[in-house]
């Protein structure tokens, strides 16, 4: 069959890019911060942003300016929007509580698939722009 | 194809998509049934509407699980199937049995039709999801003993890898776990507790490691990715289902007369189940990034993808959100279980039995790798469709269940099971609407079989 596997053996060693450390380093805390222990790993996150920003390793500068400012928009999205709908909706409306579950329900697993694709692209050395709520890489190439 | 005998999982497949027709025919029909009560009434009461709809999906995706095995087995083995005739004859023996269980169930009242296939005998009937008569339950482990020592036999004979290894696992384990289906003690507690036996551990135990075999596989082929990444992977994955899974089964023991530390254990270790989703998106976008080939066959690796993030929000995020012990004391049963069921069971079970289909059968066709560029772009769409209104049938049953939990259990002045329903009518329209957009999605993942053309050169 033309698509064995036969020849998956052959393929060569995978190599470490420059930065890649940090880059992973980036989105296991942008990921933590969404999962475990939000505001813990944002600080964590915020100095390696103060750190490493300019790093010359593009791929890792990349990946933390990326989570740094999608973490930002998290903050807004998950604390200050809802605490929004709450205080116009009134605590005790059911409407209020449909939007708040199904809109912070939607918004999480939405940051949380874009950084594990972003943790994918870090591991294989790779580029990642968040949509939307990223900043664009300068040298984006991979 | 690489072996003759993989030609058999091409009915397997077929059936399944057959029976998947079926399935969300009933499907469309009980959702009207949910805005209008008398819809088809008597002909097909919402009960037997609704027992065609589950016991289709299980009964496809068997199907789907077995041809599966079937076109993996002999590959990852390297030899012919032990016996391609077992695998045909026992595929008629399930499909009429089946076809033949649908039919009892639409013609007669269900009482009839226990009472025709001595039920008293051995009762195993009444209870959701493992509604079949005790006749097709024989049948059932009679068709699996049948299926598990084929291939069984066919990996004993060749080489063994981790992947046949953890796709046996979970088969076998699918085939164990159903025998509690025979054990229907007096004590409700007791019959509750081992229902979950077959209910849960199925679907989130072994069935996640059928799941996870068939993801590694398909990636491997797909992506040229060295074999040994991806079982390394493949055996992180499969432990963290393991060692959720199984005692995570606590989480349906909370208010049905178990003892109360499942509580803990049932919150603590449900909370740790979307791990293995988790991974498992992060392991397919791994892959894909690695890739060192382009395989012409886009749409397989479109549902390969789809498969794990879809099963990430609907089996993990939808299923974390009612886990917990003291927010499942209000959600218990609403309609925000019927959207994470619908979501989990799409985006682990469906997509990743489309995937398989979707990779094996172009080369069961006899073409090279994949089918034309125009019949590729129709099975995108129908991806699309059925994906995007399974997202939404989800999002709008989850809106109803929200609005039910709120005005049945937890406002100041609870109303009926029935003043409820009416008041969240507007969210089942609108999951018809997505029903019905569904329906259109699979209507074309059929025409995409039809579409001839150039098929698409090997990368």
């Amino acid at each position: 069959m033309p698509h064995s596997d036969v020849d998956n053996s052959k393929s060569e060693p995978y190599e470490e890019q420059p930065g890649q450390g940090l880059a992973i380093t980036a989105e296991v805390l942008y990921l933590t911060n969404l999962l475990l222990l939000p505001g813990f790993a944002f600080v964590a996150l915020f100095y390696v942003y103060l750190r490493y920003r300019n790093s010359s390793a593009s791929l890792a500068s990349c990946h933390i300016r990326q989570t740094f400012f999608a973490s930002l928009w998290a903050g807004v999205m998950l604390v200050l929007v809802n605490a929004l709908i709450i205080l116009l909706g009134g605590y005790q409306s059911p409407s209020t509580w449909i939007v708040v579950i199904l809109y912070f329900t939607t918004i999480h697993a939405a940051l949380v698939l874009l950084g594990t694709i972003g943790i994918a692209r870090a591991m294989t050395g790779k580029h990642f722009h968040y949509p939307l709520v990223g900043r664009p890489c300068p040298l984006a190439s991979s | 194809m690489q072996y003759q005998s993989q030609a058999v999982s091409k009915l397997y497949f077929m059936a399944a998509i057959g029976l998947f027709i079926g399935q969300i025919l009933f499907g469309v029909i009980l959702g009207l049934q949910y805005v209008i009560g008398d819809f088809l009434f008597p002909e097909i009461p919402f009960n037997v509407a609704r027992m065609v709809h589950t016991n289709l999906l299980i009964v496809w995706l068997l199907f789907g699980f077995m041809g599966a095995a079937y076109f993996m087995v002999p590959e990852e083995a390297e030899t012919e199937l032990f016996s391609p005739k077992l695998a045909i004859a026992l595929f008629w023996i399930f499909l009429i049995a089946g076809a033949l269980t649908i039919v009892g169930y639409l013609a007669v009242p269900y009482a009839t039709l226990a009472n025709i296939t001595g039920n008293d005998l051995l009762p195993t009937m009444g209870r959701e999801f493992l509604e079949q008569p005790t006749i097709t339950k024989i049948g059932i482990v009679i068709v699996a003993l049948g299926f598990l020592f084929n291939i069984s036999m066919t990996v004993l004979k060749g080489r063994k890898t981790a992947i046949s290894m953890v796709l046996l696992l979970g088969l076998w384990g699918l085939a164990i776990f159903f025998l509690f289906s025979f054990y229907n003690p007096e004590n409700l507690v007791l019959d509750k507790m081992y229902w979950w036996w077959v209910v849960h551990l199925w679907v989130e135990g072994v069935w996640e490691l059928i799941l996870g075999a068939i993801l590694a596989f398909v990636l491997i082929k797909m992506t040229g990715v060295d074999r040994e990444v991806i079982e390394k992977w493949l055996y992180v994955i499969i432990a963290m289902s393991l060692i959720t899974g199984i005692i995570g089964t606590g989480h349906h023991f909370y208010w049905i007369g178990m003892p109360e530390y499942w509580q803990w254990w049932g919150s603590i270790f449900s909370a740790l189940e979307p791990i293995p989703f988790f991974m498992m998106v992060i392991f397919a976008f791994n892959m894909v990034n690695r890739r060192r080939r382009e395989h012409p066959n886009k749409a397989a690796m479109l549902w390969a993808i789809g498969t794990p993030v879809m099963a990430f929000l609907g089996a993990g995020v939808w299923g974390f959100m009612h886990t917990l012990a003291p927010v499942n004391y209000y959600t218990h049963g609403t309609q925000i279980t019927a959207a994470h069921g619908h979501m989990a069971f799409y985006g682990a079970y469906v997509m990743v039995v489309l995937a398989i289909i979707s990779y094996a059968m172009p080369l069961l066709r006899g073409r090279a790798a994949a089918n034309s560029n125009k019949s590729q772009v129709l099975e995108m769409w129908s991806f699309w469709l059925m994906t995007v209104s399974m997202v939404f049938i989800t999002l709008f049953l989850t809106g109803a269940g929200i609005l039910q939990t709120y005005l049945q259990r937890v406002s100041e002045n609870p109303q009926p099971f029935m003043v409820v329903q009416e008041k969240i009518a507007l969210f089942y329209w609108m999951r018809e609407v997505a029903g019905v957009i569904f329906l259109i999605g699979l209507i074309l993942y059929v025409m995409s079989f039809f579409i001839g053309g150039e098929e698409e050169a090997i990368a």
